[in-house]
């Protein structure tokens, strides 16, 4: 090896490399995010795959299941037994995937577009604007979330929809605020300064400037809100304000009447909520990985 | 320090007047318009107008509003469609068995949040440590009413130590002066109802206050190991202060500022889970009476209750605040 080789290698070896590669990389490191992603991998699978893994429709009642007794417990045919109205419990957890997949994801991307563009807007441009729009922000914020919601359900009816915008309206202050405090910071740095001198344009500056330079926040916040909706929805839904068709399987509405039947068949209870505990806990996961991995303070140790 | 609190105060007015024009707009956005959602939904047509009428609903909107402000400030939250019973009579009824619920789930959340925290901060790294991180997680990823319904299931249905519902036993009757029962059994002398009442308030109160528990303790491990590497720790130790000083003194009164910002917050989230967790154990608090109110389209009880609850949780955190800048010399002194 020449002397100028060992000279380029060393120079690749210090040059430093971006802060999502590095974020990446620390993050394949983490055990607890590794165990995050096979969790919330399993769960994204199932609710993709639902109608291949379960054993039968999610709304397919078989009332002769139930002579005798409420409700026939795990078995061959049932692998988490059959409810209280004779449909097979393992289908509904499988099918339920999908609502809480579907209802999080959408809750959250309600709350993140709003939140973000009134972050923006409000960070960006300042004064009376961003006066206004915070104070409105602090108004929502002195609602207990949950109240907030039932609020909004109330004048909305009740319904998966509903829901959805309910818990996504709750996470719109929390991403406002978080994203207003990370481009005020932003603002000032020299690369918006050295921008702004060569004449680039308000709008560019902030889609391509301060916007992606802010986000690392954001994202950290996004994986941890999808575990707060999930679980946010699953107690609206538990509070019987979810989907009005009480057949759709939905976690937090299967677990609504389940309290009467902890004598009997207190898997009804225990499985649906497990199932909302591993996918909030996959999340939980991700989202403290992520927190890490991003965090300027521990940069460069791997 | 007497010119935060009066600056706090006066911060509260935007954001009260903010809260009533939402709840004055959320009426008005309500299905049917805010007469209907006074009468029900089978209200007639004369009836709902005579309301309008009454209500100045066929007013100018500016007038509407200054009626309403002036009616709530007079603490008159309207009739409950369902009982009849104006809302605030309720209201007295309901809202302190949830603060006696909250404040218990506080009470408990901190007093094994802080020293678990605490522990694990000071043996870093060890089993314990790993424990406290796992038991956390597993927190902040259990929804309150599944836990409700696990530690139901487990202590009351299972080994049937605790009273699954209610807040007294149907056969123990006492007078009622304050409707925090624990206190009304003191006050009558009556021990046996409070123990009934205490074993009633022992499961909803740990379900509700595990939460927060996770989460102050997770906060109180990351203060501590802050604080513990600062200099003034180091110089405490190394002038030969005892560890216990060295504790008390320094680690834990600065590891405290956290702890007490993080307290404020959970006080939104105790409020939320209590509407959960009392559903959860059929307990007579302002969350199942705002449920019922719901299905029951009892619009009336939703606008004061929500209100009121808004409220609560706004001077709890001005508390906080008032608490926080008690324990930080920065904003004490200047």
């Amino acid at each position: 090896m020449s002397v100028a080789e060992a000279e380029a290698r060393e120079v690749r070896l210090d040059a430093p490399s971006g802060l999502w590669s590095e974020a990446w990389r620390r993050l394949r490191r983490n055990p607890g995010a590794i165990v995050g992603f096979v969790l919330v991998a399993a769960f994204v699978t199932v609710a993709i795959f639902a109608p291949l893994i379960a054993t039968h429709g999610p709304r397919e009642q078989n009332l002769s299941l139930l002579q005798g007794s409420c409700c026939p417990g795990p078995s061959g045919s049932h692998f988490f037994g059959v409810d209280a109205l004779g449909r097979d419990l393992f289908s509904r957890v499988v099918y339920g995937a999908r609502f809480s997949l579907l209802i999080g994801v959408v809750s959250v991307a309600v709350g993140l577009s709003v939140g973000l563009l009134i972050g923006a807007v409000a960070g960006y441009l300042g004064g009376w604007i961003d006066s206004i729009l915070m104070r409105l922000m602090d108004i929502m914020l002195s609602i207990p979330g949950l109240l907030l919601a039932i609020g909004i359900v109330a004048a909305l009816g009740p319904g998966l929809t509903q829901i959805m915008i309910a818990v996504g309206a709750t996470q719109v202050p929390i991403f406002a605020r978080l994203l207003r405090g990370s481009i005020l910071a932003t603002r000032e740095a020299d690369y918006v300064l050295a921008a702004r001198a060569v004449g680039v344009k308000r709008r560019s500056i902030l889609v391509s400037h301060i916007l992606p330079n802010s986000l690392s926040p954001v994202i950290v916040q996004g994986t941890l809100a999808l575990a707060t909706a999930i679980i946010d929805v699953a107690g609206l839904g538990f509070l019987g304000l979810g989907p009005q068709d009480p057949s759709t399987p939905e976690w937090g509405t299967m677990l609504t009447d389940t309290t009467r039947y902890l004598q009997t068949a207190p898997f009804l209870a225990l499985i649906p909520g497990a199932a909302i505990v591993v996918s909030v806990l996959g999340f939980n996961l991700i989202g403290d990985g992520l927190r890490e991995a991003l965090d300027p303070r521990f940069r460069g140790r791997a | 320090m007497l010119k935060f609190v009066v600056r706090r105060l006066l911060l509260l007015v935007p954001i009260l007047l903010g809260l009533s024009i939402l709840v004055f707009v959320w009426i008005r956005a309500l299905p049917g318009g805010p007469a209907q959602a006074l009468l029900g939904e089978r209200a007639t047509r004369e009836s709902v107008e005579q309301i309008e009428r009454q209500y100045g609903l066929n007013k100018p909107i500016h007038v509407q509003y200054w009626s309403y402000l002036s009616t709530t400030a007079r603490g008159d939250l309207g009739t409950s469609i369902t009982t009849r019973r104006p809302v605030t009579d309720e209201l007295k009824q309901r809202f302190p068995a949830t603060i006696e619920l909250t404040l218990a789930a506080m009470l408990f959340s901190l007093a094994f949040g802080i020293p678990l925290g605490f522990a694990a901060a000071k043996r870093y790294g060890t089993s314990l440590d790993h424990a406290s991180l796992v038991f956390s997680l597993l927190g902040v990823s259990i929804p309150v009413f599944f836990l409700a319904i696990l530690l139901k299931y487990v202590f009351a249905v299972k080994l049937g130590l605790l009273p699954t519902v209610g807040r007294i036993s149907a056969l123990l009757d006492i007078e009622h002066p304050t409707n925090f029962y624990l206190l009304d059994a003191l006050l009558a002398g009556d021990l046996n109802a409070f123990w009934d009442v205490f074993k009633h308030l022992l499961l909803p109160a740990v379900a509700l206050g595990s939460i927060p528990l996770a989460i102050i303790a997770r906060i109180t491990r990351a203060a501590v190991l802050d604080v513990q590497n600062e200099d003034y720790v180091r110089t405490a130790r190394a002038k030969g202060l005892s560890p216990r000083v060295v504790d008390e003194r320094h680690i834990f009164r600065n590891a405290l500022l956290p702890i007490v910002t993080i307290i404020g917050l959970q006080a939104g989230l105790l409020l939320s889970g209590a509407v959960l967790t009392e559903t959860v154990f059929a307990f007579p608090g302002m969350g199942t009476w705002l449920v019922d109110a719901i299905r029951a389209r009892n619009f009336p009880v939703l606008q004061g209750g929500i209100l009121f609850v808004s409220l609560v949780f706004v001077l709890v955190n001005l508390l906080v605040d008032v608490l926080y800048a008690v324990i930080n010399p920065r904003i004490r002194v200047s």
